[in-house]
């Protein structure tokens, strides 16, 4: 099993360790092969560790992957394995704790809450932190757009026909044309290209780049998903909030652009330079 | 000790609400309170944009009712009064996003860490009150000196004594020069028709505006006309006994007299 | 065998059936924000049209919360709702109400003890249908919000006009309205209370601050005026003052949906740029 924990990755297997759980942890690894590359991990036995060639193939597969093994808990058999491969040995298994227990938040009605949950110091940065550690533990960092159905049905009459089009299934690019209204979504696995204005209270939520021939005022995300290397450009970029994989941004000042500009992440952090210069070609 | 939990409602839409929400909250945070405003609003949200904050915006109502992110997570603390917070409503969602139940256990839970809740009431008397009356325990009722202005509010004291709601009602935008000229209902005329406790008076002025078109709330300058009158409220509304101010226009005699001391 | 009867070529001619007279429009005043004057929009534009000889019906969608009698001086004269007309507990005529001043303008009221959840769409969109057939405008005064009574006072329209003033939050409201608009309407827009020396002092929002964001085509600018509250509270509409440039307003905006040629007000735009122009280009629905 593969679970996220605030000190980074955890690989445990149970006490039966076998081909079969090694096999599950692949293909898991394969599905994102890069989300995971720069994590740090530990692997834990709780009962016989892997056979030689299993845990070299382990290795191998983890270290494929760009993953860091800091060490190994185990028995003390898993000791001599440890120093085999010149990983550090960590001890005896530690004691699950409740909390760790690899489970995805569970929906719920705000009925009973941590209390850390319940202070009230709040803080911007907080949130991008929480972001980046659901990232780390395999969830999503922005609710993924829904597209199983259609964009949110519009209160309208019947005769009426929705103001955006469904997204399609798979990558690909949604060409929208006309200002999208305050309140309006649209939301993408790919990029979203958009002629015509975006206005304060609409939002634009892609996987990939986001361009706007247009003003963009609302609200812009790019790289839904997690790459941080999406772009967002616009004719005027003066958006409300921009996000680009888990950083987020706001510019107090009230910007009056006045040539086409993109956003894109340097540093960790978000960064805007007129389109066509900073080798963004 | 669990705080208040009160919203402010008008039934009619533009009689100042949101002005007021903001400004009586920053008052009380002012004064030390630890203050939580909520916006239920979803799908037409405003006080955001009356605080200044609508670039912090990361997760909002919705959300948290739907437990996709943490109260905490949500709220944002407003950087010129630290113990001001606000819970944003959605923009892209409608009220139908949240039930009644689901406002009452979040407003609950913000109450435990708070001393006031104020609620954000939208306009109307649809889904969208129910669900911000469902959370308070009390009202404070909003309303212009103004004939529809005071039948909707009459409408919405009725809907808060079904729920036996205590209520106060605050008179807003009231102009003395035209109540002394008779164009204009008085504080009385309308305390006469509504039958309800008046929290406060007050007067209409041209800076409120701009200053909600700037996102800086009134209470934030003690330069401002208005800024003293909302931190009277918030002292009444701790149980202070403070005497309303009559608004009305110097009575001929006083013009006269200041004129003369004037030279 | 029969013989092949020859029909008169005159009767051949003769139409089968009178073609259905033209339906009057339905137009719903709307703006997502409450107080920016859809109320006092619908009762004045209304009696201007009806000034003008057109006849014209005024519904009041806002259930609950009715207040186009008040603006009317006519609460007094009200027997009969809307619900009670779909409800079938009185008829169209029954609960009419005809105006104190015009004799074109009629009225048809909001029930104030029931909610708007109790207004069926489609039987709103056959009332309006109704009045169609009967009148040359029906307007429409849609409740503040975008929930239910949003939604069935927009059901029966086919046109809209929107109602902003010069506010940052009224014209995010007006935003949001006009994206939930059906497809392929294409709504006028009314800038009420305009204060131009507050504009100029830089303390309130432009007619083109107002545009920039909403894009539509000026349907007219209201001047902001004590005068109105004072209307409002006498149950007489500003738009039958001769001496008020309120009503002046109104009256041309009458005018104009009426088919008049009145100029139109135009935006100035300060600096017709690059940017200006590719707005223009792809801007509006």
């Amino acid at each position: 099993m593969l679970r996220g924990t605030k000190s980074g990755l955890e690989f445990v297997f149970a006490s039966e360790a076998g081909e079969a759980e090694l096999s599950d942890l692949v293909a898991r690894l394969a599905e994102r092969p890069d989300f995971y590359r720069g994590s740090r991990a530990t692997a834990i036995f709780h009962g016989a560790p892997l056979e030689e060639t299993g845990f070299g193939g382990f290795l191998a597969t983890v270290r494929e992957h760009g993953i860091e093994l800091d060490g190994i808990y185990g028995a003390a058999e898993v000791e001599a394995l440890a120093q085999r491969h010149a990983l550090p040995y960590l001890g005896e298994p530690p004691r699950p704790v409740v909390t760790a227990l690899g489970q995805r938040r569970p929906r719920r009605v705000v009925a009973s809450l941590t209390d850390r949950a319940r202070s009230l110091d709040a803080d911007f940065a907080g949130a991008r932190e929480d972001i980046a550690r659901r990232r780390a533990r395999g969830e999503p960092s922005v609710a993924k757009p829904d597209f199983s159905k259609p964009a949110t049905p519009r209160a309208v009459p019947p005769a009426a026909v929705a103001a955006v089009p469904a997204a399609p299934a798979g990558p690909a690019t949604l060409y929208h044309r006309g200002t999208l209204r305050g309140g309006q979504i649209l939301q993408q696995i790919g990029n979203i290209v958009v002629v015509g204005d975006v206005n304060p209270g609409a939002e634009l939520v892609a996987s990939g780049d986001i361009l706007v021939f247009g003003a963009l005022r609302g609200t812009a995300h790019a790289g839904a998903q997690g790459d941080a290397g999406a772009r967002v450009a616009a004719l005027e970029l003066a958006p409300t909030q921009l996000r680009i994989a888990a950083y987020i941004a706001a510019d107090d000042a009230r910007r009056k652009p006045r040539e086409p500009e993109v956003a894109f992440v340097r540093d960790e952090r978000i960064a805007i330079a007129p389109h066509g210069r900073a080798g963004l070609r | 000790m669990a705080g208040r939990r009160i919203v402010i409602t008008s039934g009619k839409g533009g009689v100042g609400k949101t002005t007021t929400t903001a400004n009586l909250g920053a008052a009380l945070a002012k004064r030390g309170r630890k203050v939580v405003l909520v916006d239920t609003d979803i799908g037409l949200r405003n006080l955001d944009l009356v605080l200044g904050v609508e670039k912090r915006i990361v997760f909002d109502l919705v959300e948290v009712v739907e437990g996709r992110c943490e109260v905490r997570q949500a709220l944002i603390r407003d950087k010129r009064f630290p113990s001001l917070h606000l819970l944003p409503a959605a923009q892209t969602r409608d009220k139908t996003a949240v039930s009644e139940a689901q406002m009452d256990a979040l407003i609950g839970e913000l109450a435990e860490g708070a001393d006031f809740v104020l609620i954000d009431c939208p306009a109307g008397i649809e889904h969208g009150f129910r669900n911000a009356l469902a959370g308070a325990r009390e009202g404070i009722v909003v309303t212009t000196p103004e004939v529809s202005a005071i039948r909707d509010a009459d409408r919405v004291v009725g809907k808060l004594k079904e729920r036996a709601l205590p209520h106060s009602l605050i008179v807003n935008r009231i102009r003395p020069e035209m109540v002394a000229s008779g164009e204009m209902m008085s504080v009385d005329d309308v305390r006469e028709v509504l039958r309800t406790d008046v929290l406060g008076i007050i007067p209409d002025d041209e800076e409120v505006i701009d200053t909600t078109n700037r996102g800086e709330p009134l209470v934030l300058d003690p330069n401002q006309r208005l800024a003293p009158i909302y931190l009277k409220i918030a002292r009444r509304l701790e149980g202070e006994k403070i005497p309303l101010t009559r608004l009305e226009s110097p009575t001929l005699l006083t013009k006269l007299f200041s004129m003369w001391k004037a030279g | 065998m029969q013989a092949i009867e020859p029909v008169p070529t005159a009767q051949l001619e003769a139409p089968l059936e009178q073609p259905a007279p033209p339906l009057g429009r339905a137009i719903v005043i709307t703006s997502g924000k409450g107080g920016v004057g859809k109320t006092t929009t619908t009762a004045n534009v209304g009696a201007a049209l009806a000034a003008l000889g057109k006849r014209v019906a005024l519904v009041d969608a806002d259930v609950g919360l009715r207040n186009l009698d008040i603006v009317l001086g006519l609460e007094s004269r009200v027997k009969f709702h809307v619900l009670d007309v779909i409800e079938n507990k009185a008829s169209l005529d029954d609960a009419l109400v005809r105006d104190k001043n015009l004799d074109t303008l009629y009225l048809l009221a909001a029930a104030q003890t029931r909610e708007k959840e109790d207004v069926e769409t489609g039987a709103m969109v056959a009332l309006i249908e109704q009045l169609r057939a009967r009148f040359d405008f029906v307007l429409i005064d849609c409740p503040a919000g975008i929930e239910m009574g949003f939604r069935n006072a927009v059901a029966g329209a086919d046109h809209a006009i929107v109602v902003c003033t010069p506010e940052v939050s009224a014209v995010r409201d007006a935003d949001r309205v006009v994206g939930l608009l059906p497809n392929g309407w294409k709504p006028e827009l009314i800038v009420n209370r305009l204060r131009p020396v507050l504009v100029r002092k830089g303390k309130m929002l432009s007619v083109e601050d107002v545009d920039a964001i909403l894009r539509l085509p000026l349907l007219g600018v209201i001047p902001d005026e004590p005068g109105i509250i004072i209307a409002t509270n006498k149950g007489r509409p500003i738009a039958l003052d001769a001496h008020s440039p309120v009503g002046a307003a109104y009256r041309q905006i009458a005018a104009r949906l009426n088919g008049e040629n009145v100029p139109a007000p135009t935006v100035k735009v300060a600096e017709p740029g690059f940017l200006a122009k590719v707005g223009a280009l792809f801007g509006g629905r």
